[in-house]
């Protein structure tokens, strides 16, 4: 089954674009189907229909009721090894 | 390539401002007259920061990366400061983190699609500490353009 991963920053341009790519070639890279909705951290409650998963660059302060990890890490470069992990557990479940 | 388009008109180095918007003004600014964006991209920039910081803290170094929407861009671009005196961000993922910056990469971001590996090679500089501490010791102009260029060479 498809899984819809939500990609969120703050202006859905530059970081959440690094993002939704890096997802977008782990998810390739393991035969995991996937759907990337990317947008702005305003509008994720609307896009929360049938989401599995909410990544984004900045800290979101509520809970969506889907899990959620921090992107950051694709963009600094520092611990970008585990977020993968982090991410493909929640996917593969 | 990042290293072509870095004119010495958009690297700023020993510069004397001490706060955050003083400086993000003048970089912007000169990515207005160079043609990079338009004359709301300053205000609109400010306003982006304020609302989501972009600071960064690559291995003790503090490196920020504003932006803000393609709306206010005319095309791809990027403005470098080096800064003497560490200036306050908040931190991109936490904004109650703040971060000691000494590196300002502002970007204009017109379509991130189609300029991925553009982003990208930004990218690959800010998470390169090697490279930043090079960029941090640079004296002149032409030599954070040759740092960026030989990085860019080896990408």
């Amino acid at each position: 089954m498809k899984k819809k991963v939500i990609v969120a920053c703050g202006g859905a341009v530059a970081t959440s674009t690094i993002a939704a790519n890096k997802i977008m070639e782990l998810c390739s890279e393991y035969d995991i189907d996937v759907e990337i909705c990317q947008i702005r951290i305003s509008e994720i409650e609307s896009h929360l229909a049938g989401a599995s998963l909410i990544v984004t660059t900045t800290k979101i302060k509520r809970d969506y009721g889907v899990p959620y990890v921090s992107g950051i890490s694709f963009i600094s470069g520092i611990g970008e090894a585990q977020t993968r992990e982090t991410i493909l557990a929640i996917l593969k479940a | 390539m990042l290293w072509e388009e870095l004119k010495e008109s958009l690297i700023f180095l020993n510069n004397d401002e001490k706060c955050k918007k003083d400086i993000l003004k003048k970089m912007g600014e000169a990515l207005i007259s160079e043609g990079y964006a338009q004359t709301t991209y300053v205000q609109a920039l400010l306003r982006r920061e304020q609302s989501f910081p972009t600071g960064l803290d690559i291995q003790g170094i503090g490196v920020a990366i504003p932006h803000t929407d393609p709306r206010h861009v005319k095309r791809e671009g990027a403005a470098l400061a080096v800064l003497k005196e560490p200036i306050t961000f908040r931190h991109m993922e936490d904004e109650g983190i703040q971060v000691a910056v000494r590196l300002i990469f502002m970007l204009t971001v017109l379509d991130p699609e189609a300029h991925l590996k553009r982003l990208q090679c930004v990218l690959s500089i800010i998470q390169d500490a090697e490279v930043l501490r090079k960029l941090l010791t640079a004296r002149e102009k032409k030599d954070i353009i040759r740092i960026i260029k030989t990085k860019e060479e080896a990408l």
